[in-house]
């Protein structure tokens, strides 16, 4: 993917950039054996974030959205490429940081998990979960710092916050735990959030209000969100712009509006097509593909869905897997033959 | 292929009560006190019919379909109502004609369970088990292989894989074969709980199409349980709307979908975000699900819903029919407004 990037994000200084970015796992037969064998887990992605912009990555399970999102955390080191954070006017690769920097990125960059039954440490309070970041970038004073988690505890719908602050988490329902996980995230008023199926363990009541307050407090603490779901609806509602995912790719990425409409990649065509509608009286345009998704284990250099794709051509069969095509107002899809 | 070997569903003329659940009422014993899990639930499934149940977790759709198999834990007691099938009562049976008649007469599609296959026999082989046991003439080797060739390719599995083991199996491959066993022994009644939940939409996609042309093809009864609404929208031609432990309400698909009568159902449906349709704000239903061991006076409803007074914290409000087929189980039924479909 040579082209440079024509996004709608390019116009203003991204906040995130991510660039040529890889990670493969090794997969060997015997442990003192170097491996010969890799899973290509997310190969050769670009995109960018611009300030204030939610970006959601979907995909089905095992297309290594949730690797991107822990390699931009660093809880997962990149193989190779570049993710490019803006900090204070300057960009700064953090797949390449120092060991000694990393408070300063962690300032910057938190993750919210799918899980608050397993994210928080169930021997911690409320408050010791909230603050610790507090405490670990040296912010503020003791009393400084218990105002601070109080604020957050309020703005995150944890009210009163003096009843909270001093629960453990068994004491929380799930939505409530969530909302500890969305006050620890914030709490040092981070510039990019990466929220990995934030909601999809919630029941559909509890998910909307989750949802909603992560609107909101994107709005008001100025926070940028990479979104990653399986779930197209909740992309919908939650993000600006939406990339789609297959077995290490990107194979398209638009406007959010703009790819439900007028999606252009086949594969995300078969995936809106698969989506079950809220309304018995609607009938769905149905989009076939075969088989189920794999790993790319050992990738052919070509086009990754081409076992799948009802229009592959010689093409496919014999060039590099296609970059980017620009259709205008931020619409890139990587398909020969659209 | 020799008659007895049809694949068929052996409920009875289309349209004829099958499955009927009366004022059935489910606790759970626990050291903190009784849970009431199902309360007063009256539900009939009509042969050849494909009805869901939907509500969150907790609302006691699940315990529904335990009690329908009885297959629940020890700490439940089933207080009173009854489970008819075919006109006979599941709940006075004993334990082994109870276990006579599943799989035989009732069988399930359980979420997961696709990873309860044995991993150390082969697919083919452990339908072949379910066979033995529960259909009713002995088969020869070869009349069970060829049953089994005849499932798997009604569930869209080329017959020969019935030889690989399950690590050989997709996910989806393995929820096929879930299904083949399921419809075996040529069963009345199957009930699905989350039969697609574990699964990608795609695949999810091809398993609900699958299911829903064999419901039609052999007009098989099945009893859909999700959390998912617009699942229970793909597949189903009635439904009830779970909250609580209660049916607040049951009607045609397409009646609780465009005009829901239960608030419950209205915010529910209101709360679902859609990929079609132009984008709305969806309306969060305000606080949490209730604890069932002191569930809530009155209207089990009324601590969250908009349109509650006086009368819904002291009296309960019966299932009352409101349209053809149409029951619901609210006193404000007349305030809650349509929603209509989707717009294209």
């Amino acid at each position: 993917m040579t082209e440079p990037m024509t996004d709608i994000a390019a116009k203003t200084t991204p906040l995130v950039k991510v660039e040529n970015l890889r990670k493969l796992y090794p997969v060997s037969k015997n442990i003192f054996r170097e491996a010969h064998d890799f899973v290509h887990a997310v190969d050769d992605i670009n995109f960018e974030i611009a300030p204030g912009e939610s970006l959601g990555l979907v995909g089905e399970s095992g297309c290594g959205k949730s690797t991107t999102g822990r390699m931009l955390t660093k809880l997962t080191d990149a193989t190779s490429g570049q993710i490019l954070l803006d900090d204070k006017g300057e960009l700064i690769d953090i797949a390449h940081i120092q060991r000694s920097d990393m408070r300063r990125f962690r300032r910057r960059v938190q993750m919210i998990f799918q899980d608050p039954f397993e994210s928080l440490n169930p021997r911690r309070t409320v408050y010791d979960t909230v603050a610790e970041s507090l405490t670990v970038q040296r912010i503020g004073r003791v009393q400084e710092r218990e105002e601070r988690v109080a604020e957050l505890l309020h703005r995150v719908g944890l009210t009163p916050p003096e009843s909270f602050l001093f629960r453990y988490p068994h004491e929380l329902s799930g939505g409530q735990r969530q909302r500890v996980a969305i006050a620890r995230a914030l709490v040092i008023d981070p510039t990019f959030v990466v929220a990995d199926e934030p909601t999809s363990m919630l029941d559909v009541s509890i998910r909307i209000s989750i949802m909603d307050l992560m609107l909101k407090l994107a709005d008001e603490f100025n926070v940028s969100y990479l979104y990653i779901t399986h779930d197209l609806a909740v992309a919908r509602y939650m993000c600006d712009r939406i990339a789609v995912m297959y077995l290490g790719k990107i194979v398209e990425i638009a406007p959010t509006e703009e790819l439900l409409a007028n999606p252009r990649h086949p594969y995300t065509r078969a995936l809106l097509s698969a989506v079950p509608v809220p309304d018995p009286a609607y009938k769905r345009e149905r989009v076939d593909i075969k088989g189920g998704i794999s790993k790319a284990l050992n990738p052919p250099p070509v086009c990754r869905f081409i076992e799948r794709c009802p229009r592959a051509t010689d093409q496919c069969r014999t060039s590099d897997h296609p970059g980017f095509d620009d259709l205008g107002n931020g619409h890139l899809v990587a398909c020969y033959n659209l | 292929m020799a008659q007895t070997l049809e694949i068929e569903s052996r409920g009875g003329k289309a349209g004829t009560p099958l499955l009927e659940v009366q004022n059935l009422v489910m606790h759970y014993g626990t050291k903190e006190g009784d849970v009431s899990a199902v309360e007063d639930v009256t539900f009939t499934l009509n042969n050849g019919e494909a009805i869901g149940l939907v509500g969150e977790s907790g609302c006691g759709k699940t315990s529904i379909a335990l009690t329908l198999l009885r297959l629940l834990p020890d700490n439940s007691v089933v207080k009173s109502g009854d489970v008819r099938l075919d006109g006979e009562s599941l709940i006075g049976l004993d334990e082994e004609q109870m276990r006579r008649r599943r799989w035989r007469d009732i069988s399930m599609v359980f979420q997961g369970a696709m990873n309860s296959w044995n991993p150390v026999y082969r697919i083919g082989d452990q339908i072949r088990e379910a066979l033995r046991l529960h259909w009713p003439e002995t088969l020869t080797y070869q009349e069970e292989t060829e049953r089994i060739a005849a499932l798997f390719e009604l569930v869209g599995l080329n017959p020969a894989t019935m030889e690989r083991y399950p690590h050989e199996f997709s996910g989806g491959m393995r929820q096929r074969a879930v299904i083949a066993m399921a419809l075996s022994c040529n069963p009345k009644v199957i009930i699905a709980d989350e039969p697609t939940t574990a699964l990608d939409v795609i695949v999810q996609d091809q398993i609900l199409r699958e299911l829903k042309k064999i419901q039609k093809e052999l007009g098989m009864s099945i009893i859909y349980i999700s959390h998912d609404i617009a699942v229970i929208a793909e597949v189903t031609e009635r439904m009830g709307v779970m909250y609580a432990g209660k049916l607040v309400e049951l009607g045609s698909t397409i009646e609780v979908f465009h005009r829901p009568k239960h608030p419950y159902s209205y915010l529910l449906l209101k709360s679902t975000p859609s990929i079609t349709g132009p984008r709305r704000k969806l309306a969060p239903l305000e606080g949490e699900p209730p604890n069932l061991i002191e569930p809530p006076s009155g209207c089990r409803f009324h601590p969250r819903c908009p349109f509650a007074t006086q009368q819904c914290i002291d009296e309960d409000p019966p299932l009352t029919t409101v349209g053809e087929g149409h029951s619901v189980a609210c006193w404000h039924w007349q305030e809650v407004p349509e929603i209509g479909g989707l717009q294209k």
